[in-house]
């Protein structure tokens, strides 16, 4: 009885929490029949939307060149820089295996696979962000809040710790990843799943593990700590062509399954009652959604550590420029999350003076203040029709 | 403030007697009183309680005697203080923000501390406890104080602003934080003992400089207590009864930085004990604040000794960083705290 202030204060965290939501109208809206001020951006909706659709496509598709354009940028770029240094035509040449054989060599062997790691695993991070987003309808929702990379670290970490060969620890953290979402799953089950308690749960979840690999990091030899250190902020340091390679593949087919979702998705944003009405059962629905986002996740931290705030920071900006989500605004989630942990790469490695920073580092100052700004335009009471 | 004017808190409270409060109270301090006396004698080298009662009195006790006074009688008081701030500091938190969940480590608190405090190591090579009290003070407030110009939206305290503000912030410090560590072996070395939190390795000389302002900090908190019974009904309903509800939430503030970078200075970053202790003082004496900050001063001190005599324990001879253990029975105490709080 004593306890009733905590629940209705509670309660109100977690009104409050999905009225900040920018995924969707307050759920009082969500649920009344006629979706507020339509205008709607669900693909189906035939008539007046229909312009503004096609705008939104010609947007979209404009904005998805423009990325591809930027990641051959800065992928010939990253090929070309460092301590040899190659024209980026040839290094991109290079990469396919033309030209001068030490350049092959240097781009095939050395930078290649550290850029296409980071290309992978900034996709499949911001793909499962937006999916975790969606889902949850919560902008704070994404792989790092909820504790799945923290439970990739946790892996990469007790395998470093029991002294296994280096190709082990992505294994690890590919099994950590997924026992935090079984843990996850498990503690947030109460007769269902409400979307508050996974993100709060989420953060206990979190903090739990990061104790653990704290402890680690505590009682490891320096040497050791340093490299724990390394994986739990967030690096492409070292990738090989395995690694790179299998990720890539997972990632990729992972993308092709949400776009292929991306219709249930859109039906879960009407609310439970409009999708259990269009033949949907939601929380099926939900529970795949969000295993399809826990597994990009845990493959992208796998290869690179839990990279901070590109599956936060990601969705938030796509949407910003792009409107609300479409099956094309996936696409652009991919390859917006790639830009952003490739740019962050060169910038590690060549713009800033100190040797060895973790990418995590960079990705987490850029992603922060771009995420205050989001999220604080969204907190305003006017912006919720805005954002819709 | 009587007993009529925080109506909505009332029936949450109950008509629990004073009485049955005041034995409660009392019981507590009762169970710290044990709790205190089984870390005196817990240990890698236990120390019989007869034997801890010698050392005590000033009778030569022998080598338990000296590892008595000498350093077990330090870390016990340094958790009772620290242990009383932090339960004071989440109470007042939690009822400033309005969310149970709030606490020094969602406003950034510890994160401000431990990126200051790493920075110092790294560039001025300090390697004591006590060198770095300072840093870590600063750096909790400056956190405390970015966070809080961050949730401040048209002159309030935007509840949802200060999780997302302490949050981001927080994310980006401890990113910043492992950059330095990185950056140098020596201050990895050097640091990774003081960001686990702990008691240990310490004298009570380091509670001297922090003094000031943790009584600052108490007297604030239990001053605006009848304040924050009303500012639990809602700001207009608050203001409505004559609260100044900017004022008191300013003043809840700076005691919540006061005293939680003062702990933060002397122990490393803590967590869960602010989390815990209202919770638990909560269920046990009611949400009426007149009760729970008193409580508080008691319940966080026993979470936190019981915590560093659990992490004595448990893996002996070798010690756990009491900041671990914390950390560790954190974790499903927030996960049932979420799954009550959600229906």
């Amino acid at each position: 009885m004593s306890d009733l202030m905590g629940e209705r204060t509670g309660e109100r965290t977690g009104e409050r929490m999905q009225g900040a939501n920018g995924t969707g109208p307050r759920p009082a809206a969500r649920r009344s029949p006629a979706p507020a001020p339509a205008r709607a951006f669900l693909p189906h909706r035939p008539g007046a939307g229909g312009s503004a659709l096609a705008r939104q496509r010609r947007r979209i598709a404009l904005l998805s060149a423009a990325a591809v354009l930027l990641l051959a940028v800065l992928l010939a770029l990253g090929l070309s820089a460092g301590e040899v240094h190659v024209p980026p035509l040839d290094a991109l040449q290079a990469l396919v295996g033309l030209g001068d054989s030490a350049d092959v060599m240097l781009v095939q062997e050395l930078r290649a696979p550290r850029a296409v790691a980071a290309i992978v695993a900034g996709a499949g991070l911001a793909v499962a962000g937006t999916l975790m987003q969606r889902v949850l309808r919560n902008p704070l929702a994404s792989p790092d809040v909820i504790g799945v990379t923290g439970g990739a670290s946790l892996g990469a970490v007790a395998i470093l710790a029991t002294g296994a060969p280096a190709v082990l620890t992505p294994a690890g953290a590919l099994g950590g990843g997924m026992l935090a979402a079984l843990l996850l799953a498990v503690l947030s089950w109460r007769g269902g799943v409400t979307v508050t308690r996974i993100v709060l749960v989420g953060l206990a979840v979190q903090q739990g593990l990061a104790a653990v690999v704290n402890l680690f990091i505590v009682r490891f030899p320096a040497e050791l700590a340093a490299d724990a250190l390394q994986w739990t902020t967030g690096s492409v340091y070292g990738r090989t062509w395995t690694e790179t390679g299998t990720g890539g593949a997972l990632v990729l087919s992972g993308v092709v399954l949400a776009l292929a979702g991306h219709r249930r998705l859109a039906v879960l944003d009407l609310g439970d009652e409009s999708a259990g009405g269009l033949g949907i059962a939601p929380n099926a629905a939900r529970l795949q959604l969000l295993l399809l986002a826990v597994l990009l996740a845990s493959v992208a931290a796998a290869l690179t550590g839990p990279v901070g705030f590109v599956a936060l920071a990601v969705p938030h900006i796509v949407r910003f420029l792009a409107g609300p989500p479409t099956a094309g605004s996936l696409v652009l989630t991919a390859l917006g999350g790639a830009v952003l942990l490739l740019a962050s790469d060169l910038a590690v490695l060549h713009l800033l003076p100190v040797h060895g920073l973790p990418v995590g580092v960079v990705t987490a100052t850029l992603g922060a203040p771009w995420l205050l700004v989001l999220m604080l335009r969204q907190l305003k009471p006017t912006a919720g029709s805005t954002t819709r | 403030m009587n007993e009529t004017a925080p109506g909505a808190v009332a029936p949450a409270v109950g008509r629990a007697a004073p009485i049955r409060r005041a034995t409660l109270l009392l019981a507590g301090v009762a169970a710290l009183a044990v709790c205190a006396a089984l870390s005196l004698a817990a240990g890698s080298r236990p120390v019989p309680l007869a034997t801890v009662w010698h050392a005590l009195a000033g009778d030569d006790a022998g080598r338990d005697g000296l590892v008595v006074t000498g350093l077990r009688v330090p870390r016990t008081v340094i958790g009772l203080v620290v242990g009383a701030a932090l339960g004071v500091a989440g109470a007042v938190a939690q009822g400033v923000t309005r969310n149970p969940l709030a606490s020094p480590t969602t406003l950034g608190i510890n994160a401000g501390a431990s990126f200051a405090v790493v920075t110092a190591i790294y560039a001025l090579g300090l390697t004591r406890p006590v060198e770095y009290l300072w840093f870590a003070f600063g750096g909790a407030a400056l956190a405390t104080v970015a966070v809080l110009a961050l949730a401040r939206h048209a002159g309030e305290l935007d509840p949802v602003r200060l999780a997302l503000g302490g949050t981001v912030l927080a994310a980006v410090l401890s990113a910043w934080t492992s950059a330095v560590m990185l950056a140098s072996h020596r201050t990895l070395d050097e640091a990774r003992f003081w960001l686990a939190g702990s008691l240990a390795g310490r004298q009570t000389d380091i509670l001297l400089p922090v003094l000031a302002p943790l009584l600052a900090g108490l007297v604030l908190a239990l001053a605006i207590t009848p304040a924050l019974n009303a500012l639990a009904l809602g700001d207009e309903t608050a203001q409505a009864l004559g609260v100044p509800v900017a004022r008191v939430r300013a003043a809840g503030g700076l005691a919540v930085v006061l005293l939680a970078a003062s702990s933060v200075a002397v122990a490393g970053p803590l967590s869960f004990v602010a989390l815990a202790a209202p919770h638990l003082v909560r269920k046990l004496l009611g949400a009426d604040h007149r009760w729970l900050v008193p409580g508080c001063l008691v319940a966080g001190p026993l979470l936190l000794l019981g915590s560093d005599i659990a992490g004595r324990v448990v893996l002996a001879p070798t010690e756990i960083e009491v900041g671990i253990v914390t950390a560790f029975l954190g974790a499903p105490m927030l996960a049932l705290l979420a799954r009550k709080a959600t229906r």
